[in-house]
């Protein structure tokens, strides 16, 4: 197998990944979310007869503070059951006996899981960035910065369902865990560690708190000061996760015998 | 060229459970191999391992000279495999589910589409190339589950039971299918259930149970082993029990039993020279013989010899 044959390999089960998304219509199920999202951060402003940010930073965190359902969101729908699948739905029977590596497999579902949520996140901000133009005159820096940012934890997301998928035996358990893991679970660890004087800054859920800081600097308020995460520590939280859960992942669905 | 499939050693364990103790074989090129035993005698767990499915415990399994486990994506690439009855992406078509497997084996476009089109011709899903497989049903998919297996026109096919699921006329479609991969030289190994089956298309065949090859052999030589064949023999008047007795007492006849409406069966031992020489007998004893025909296959006898009992 040339280097050549597995690149090919790698673009053509990514391919029939996203014809996946595109057929199951989980892509369009999460871009009419985005769309709900973004009419309602544009239309409930003047119906309740208030006027948006002049500020196009503040304009455009109120559609961050959005960002991490919608990375959620894409992990669990384009990445929870890419790999769980294969053998719960027995397709492994028909994928596996090709002379396909097992990685090749991986890398190609992973790419696919993060090019579409890729997507999704770049077209939400596209969104942002044409509103906040449209509405303050101007667009900064920081709106791209915050969009780098949810891009980074959005492929900390997919490494972890990933690594969720690899593991586990079925695909609704992995698609649960994985939104709960990030929704739920880890905001929780974030409170508990907080109120124990630990800072969460090696949670996921608590460093994607750059995506909206760098936007708009959280204020003060009554109660312990919350911990506000730096961006190079989040980033290097991101890609820990990420490439230690993506290389886990391999391993096991490398490992994983189709039995049933 | 080394042999399309050669194990040595094979093994596979469950925790304590063997389900394959320690297997050797070797198929020829060029011949179709049956590969016999009950539910849960290992046939689809080597079958698992020849195509990478499965590690094994112990042993190696290697097609045409490459190891499986080493090197699984060259030992799978002269390859066709039908395993159990896969699933399909539903989402797709027969045509897509083909240009994807295709694709993966570094296909022409030009070769995909004509390909396609004959092998859904083959399996007489022609018809049903545009529709999406979630719609099939479980006979539909072992058809196409024939079809993808043909598609790259491999060298060595590996069926698990490739008849499971149809019917009667799909069966013998398959049936005829792999007669026609063997008549281009190509090298089928397939497991079964259906003696009939392997009887009509195999060349060759093993027996398993339990994990361990009880036999293995040309069916010719399958067929000599069998230790009895067992006979109908029916006359016009229910034989009286003095002369099954009289019967029994032949030389070759292992066994006899009344089976009703004037029958019995006989077990003989032996080929066609005792067979007449009982006829013969029991015609010139007087007793009104009207028919006179065997119960099953040898292979059949010779199963369940070999298979006493399978209960786990």
């Amino acid at each position: 197998m040339t280097a050549k044959e597995t690149l090919t390999q790698v673009f053509v089960v990514a391919s029939y990944e996203i014809r996946k998304y595109l057929r199951s219509r989980r892509l369009l199920g999460v871009l009419v979310i985005l769309a709900l999202v973004v009419g309602l951060i544009l239309g409930l402003p003047p119906a309740l007869g208030r006027s948006y940010s002049s500020d196009a930073n503040r304009f455009v965190g109120t559609f961050a503070g959005f960002t991490e359902i919608l990375v959620i969101l894409c992990g669990t729908l384009f990445a929870a059951d890419a790999l769980v699948s294969e053998h719960e739905k027995r397709t492994g029977y028909f994928l596996f006996p090709n002379p396909v590596r097992r990685e090749t497999i991986v890398i190609g579902k992973l790419l696919a899981s993060l090019a579409a949520s890729a997507g999704i996140i770049l077209i939400y901000y596209l969104a942002a960035t044409i509103a906040a133009l449209a509405v303050t005159g101007h667009v900064t820096w920081e709106i791209g910065l915050s969009a780098a940012y949810a891009l980074a934890y959005m492929a900390c997301v997919v490494g972890v369902a990933f690594l969720l998928s690899a593991v586990l035996k079925g695909t609704i358990t992995a698609t649960v865990l994985t939104f709960f893991l990030f929704f739920l679970i880890f905001t929780i660890v974030s409170v508990a560690l907080s109120a124990g004087g630990v800072q969460p800054w090696f949670i996921p859920s608590a460093a994607s708190g750059i995506i909206g800081n760098v936007l708009s600097p959280p204020s003060d308020g009554p109660g312990p000061p919350p911990y506000i995460p730096d961006a190079p520590t989040s980033l290097a939280v991101f890609a820990v996760y990420f490439v230690i859960s993506a290389i886990v992942a391999t391993v096991l669905f490398r490992r994983r015998e189709l039995k049933s | 060229m080394a042999e399309p499939i050669t194990v040595k050693g094979l093994g596979k364990d469950y925790g304590k459970f063997t389900a394959l103790a320690s297997l050797d074989l070797s198929i020829p090129a060029g011949i179709c191999f049956g590969y016999l035993g009950p539910n849960g005698a290992g046939k689809s767990t080597t079958i698992k391992i020849l195509t990478n499915l499965i590690r094994p415990s112990r042993g190696a399994a290697q097609i045409f000279g490459v190891d499986v486990q080493r090197r699984p994506t060259e030992a799978l690439r002269k390859v066709g495999t039908v395993i159990e009855t896969p699933e399909f992406y539903g989402y797709l078509s027969p045509l897509e589910v083909l240009a994807y497997a295709g694709r993966l084996r570094s296909m022409t476009k030009k070769d995909i589409a004509s390909r396609s089109e004959e092998v859904l011709k083959t399996v007489k899903l022609s018809g049903w190339a545009d529709k999406r497989v979630e719609t099939f049903s479980k006979g539909m998919k072992q058809r196409l589950a024939v079809a993808q297996a043909l598609l790259h026109r491999p060298d060595l096919l590996i069926l698990d039971e490739p008849t499971s699921g149809l019917d009667p006329r799909g069966m013998a479609e398959v049936r005829d299918i792999v007669k026609s991969l063997k008549r281009e030289g190509r090298t089928v190994f397939m497991s079964s259930h259906l003696l009939g089956e392997v009887q009509e298309v195999c060349d060759a065949a093993a027996l398993i149970d339990h994990g361990k090859l009880l036999l293995q052999g040309t069916l010719e030589e399958l067929a000599k082993r069998a230790d009895a064949t067992t006979f109908q023999a029916t006359f016009l008047q229910p034989p009286a029990r003095d002369e099954i007795a009289w019967i029994e007492a032949l030389e070759g006849v292992k066994g006899v039993t009344a089976s009703g409406n004037g029958s019995i069966e006989l077990r003989l031992a032996g080929g066609p020279e005792v067979q007449a020489a009982v006829i013969n007998a029991i015609v010139r004893s007087g007793m009104p013989l009207t028919s006179f025909r065997p119960i099953g296959t040898a292979l059949e006898q010779l199963y369940l010899e070999q298979i006493k009992e399978t209960e786990r």
